[in-house]
């Protein structure tokens, strides 16, 4: 082993070791991102059953102005809806016309309001009245709409049947046949991909970045503030060694936690998560590993620029403000990329900087492997991350690294 | 005696501030040489250009080959210790000596041998979070002796010290004198440098106004203590000191403007 790589090694152990001896971080950058998704797969299905189940029961009161009919009434005044009739205080021209109602349905004494009128000649006409900003109203005019329907579809086949119609040939005379999964040429595998293809770069791209921030921030600006990179930088090591040494430990520590992310989100999908909602995608080694080596291409890119911001910050607080806004940079492109469509895409996407990495996740997690798409991704985002690194080199080589605000 | 380091016409500028001029100095194996300055005189900058952690911006430094032909080896300690508190005091010794291409075993040696020297032993082993300034500068100490450099700078090394501890470092470094070690040791508290100092070494404003044993100052200036010799060879007016320029970056300038709702000219006349 020569001597510069092994400085390298002696300095990312150093940091390591220094890293993994506070809880904070091992808390932050290992237990949550490792407990995240299991926690998200069991708690949100828990929250969203709960929260269905209490509106199921809660109780409404509606009140039905005009006309009324024995089986709406039926449908519609079951156990969880108090009803109460009135006379329509609106005519024809404006029927819809919340005026009237509108104190009593702010002040929600009243949930909802259905205005009914029957035409005579079979038809009836209805507005329903609610406060869109309510959960309790939102769900009275849901609970209106759905008995409507069943009146409207009960009020139909009446109609056919007294005409000898049957319904069923009637309304809905032409049928799929068969299952739709079965129709589908795209495997199992592959929708998952396709799922997880929209989820899964946003994730890897973020958590990424984030969890380099704070060993970055520690290692740079905080050995400035704490006055320790003087004597490190007397030492017979090249800037050069120091700046590859806490690059490596940040990319380790950045990469663990990325993993552990990972393992979280699989073991929550095999789990955790039912079968039919999502399971484990269809991807190929090939796709596997240039899918590492594009994280690999982006985590050299985004630790040393992460690096050399924070070195030029003569303190954590000040290295905080710059790094913390930097995380829109990413989260934005992240958001971005899942709106472009991936079939037929122009190959200079995969050219710009972050947006090619984030694209070329989601292409691999489809399983496709396109030779020029990842010929440009894989140039641009080498040359992206080596000047990056240029970058980090330069900074590391600055005089006033020793210089804190302390 | 044989010049260990040799410093030629050296000039340091940060911006527009000139932090040394024209220095020359000389150290040889073997000896003690204070570096005595007030406050901003140019003690650590020139002690950073020793170290190797600033290049002089004029004139060039030169180091001998170290003991046996091996490359030349510095021990530093700078003022700030530079000690990492989640590290025990071993494992901050041990981090610089693994730098310095020194063996565990060798390095493990050195360090008990000191650690005995310095009353320290029981520290090795401790985590240097909860130290007193006191047991930082022993450790440091420590750490810039374990790999045997040929050379020990120490930047204010009793600055801030208690009697004790500030006695026992004095006391380190002349028994590294008479073991022959080399040591360059800056402090404003002449009284310190007579004691330990082979040399005194006053700098003041960035150049070097006197370079003697202590005897021959205060014969050359015809003073009765070396506080006389100081002030006497100090007296002229500072230097008007420029002041500061933040080293602010356009972006970071462009959003002060931005935030404070200044424009440039404002800013130019500050």
């Amino acid at each position: 082993m020569n001597k510069s790589s092994y400085i390298v090694r002696t300095i990312a152990k150093k940091e390591m070791i220094e890293f993994v001896r506070d809880w904070r971080t091992l808390l932050a950058i290992i237990l949550i991102p490792l407990l995240l998704f299991p926690v998200l797969f069991i708690l949100l299905p828990l929250v969203l059953a709960s929260e269905a189940a209490e509106l199921d029961v809660q109780m409404v009161d509606v009140v039905v102005q005009g006309d009324s009919d024995e089986e709406l009434d039926k449908l519609l005044c079951t156990e969880f809806v108090s009803c109460s009739y009135e006379e329509l205080p609106v005519d024809s021209d404006n029927f819809s016309d919340v005026e009237p109602d509108v104190e009593r349905l702010r002040n929600n004494s009243v949930d909802a309001i259905l205005r009914l009128k029957n035409n005579t000649n079979g038809t009836w006409n209805f507005a329903i009245l609610d406060l869109s900003t309510s959960e309790h109203s939102r769900e009275a005019s849901g609970r209106i709409r759905v008995a409507i329907s069943s009146w409207e579809k009960s009020l139909v086949n009446q109609t056919l049947l007294s005409h000898n119609l049957d319904p069923n040939a009637t309304l809905d005379p032409v049928k799929l046949l068969g299952d739709s999964a079965l129709s589908d040429a795209a495997t199992e595998g592959e929708q998952i991909g396709l799922i997880l293809s929209l989820f899964i770069p946003l994730v890897l791209s973020i958590w990424t970045a984030t969890s380099a921030v704070q060993p970055s921030i520690d290692m740079t600006a905080g050995e400035r503030e704490r006055g320790t990179l003087e004597a490190l930088l007397s030492l017979p090591c090249k800037r050069m060694d120091l700046l590859m040494g806490k690059w490596l430990a940040v990319a380790i520590i950045a990469g663990v936690s990325v993993i552990l992310q990972i393992f979280g989100l699989f073991f929550a999908i095999v789990f955790l998560a039912s079968s039919n909602v999502i399971g484990i995608p269809a991807i190929e080694l090939q796709a596997m590993l240039l899918m590492a080596f594009a994280i690999g291409l982006f985590a050299i890119m985004i630790v040393a620029f992460e690096l050399a911001l924070a070195i030029r910050s003569r303190s954590v607080k000040e290295a905080g403000t710059i790094l913390g806004p930097l995380m829109l940079v990413i989260i934005f492109p992240a958001i971005f990329v899942q709106l472009i469509n991936l079939d037929g895409i122009e190959i200079w996407w995969f050219g710009v900087p972050l947006v090619n990495i984030l694209l070329a996740l989601r292409e691999l997690l489809l399983n496709r492997v396109i030779f020029s798409h990842v010929l440009v991704w894989f140039i641009s985002s080498s040359f992206y991350s080596m000047c990056a690194a240029w970058y980090a080199a330069r900074q590391f080589n600055r005089e006033d690294l020793v210089e804190s605000l302390n | 005696m044989s010049t260990l380091i040799s410093l030629k016409d050296i000039g340091k500028k940060f911006g527009d501030v000139e932090a040394l001029s024209n220095v020359n100095l000389e150290i040889s194996r073997g000896e003690v040489v204070g570096l005595v300055g007030g406050n901003g005189a140019g003690k650590t900058t020139l002690l950073r250009i020793i170290s190797g952690v600033y290049n002089p911006s004029e004139g060039s430094i030169e180091f001998e080959d170290g003991v046996d032909g091996n490359a030349f080896r510095l021990g530093v300690v700078p003022e700030s210790t530079g000690l990492y508190y989640r590290l025990t005091a071993w494992e901050n010794i041990r981090y610089h000596t693994r730098i310095h291409g020194v063996t565990d075993d060798v390095a493990w040696e050195r360090t008990s041998y000191l650690a005995k020297l310095l009353n320290h032993e029981d520290a090795l082993g401790r985590h240097t979070r909860g130290f007193s300034k006191g047991m930082r500068q022993k450790t440091a100490i420590i750490r810039a002796l374990a790999h045997g450099p040929d050379a020990l700078l120490l930047d204010e090394p009793t600055s801030g010290l208690d009697v004790t501890s500030a006695r026992s470092v004095r006391k380190l470094v002349q028994q590294l004198r008479d073991e022959g070690g080399t040591v360059v040791y800056s402090t404003h508290r002449l009284e310190e440098a007579r004691q330990v100092c082979d040399r005194i070494v006053i700098v003041h404003n960035g150049s070097i106004r006197a370079d003697s044993t202590p005897s021959e100052l205060l014969s050359e200036t015809g003073s009765k203590t070396l506080e006389e010799a100081y002030v006497q060879l100090t007296k002229d007016e500072s230097r008007p000191r420029h002041e500061q320029k933040e080293s602010e970056g356009k972006l970071s300038k462009w959003w002060r403007r931005f935030l404070t709702g200044n424009t440039p000219e404002v800013f130019e006349d500050e």
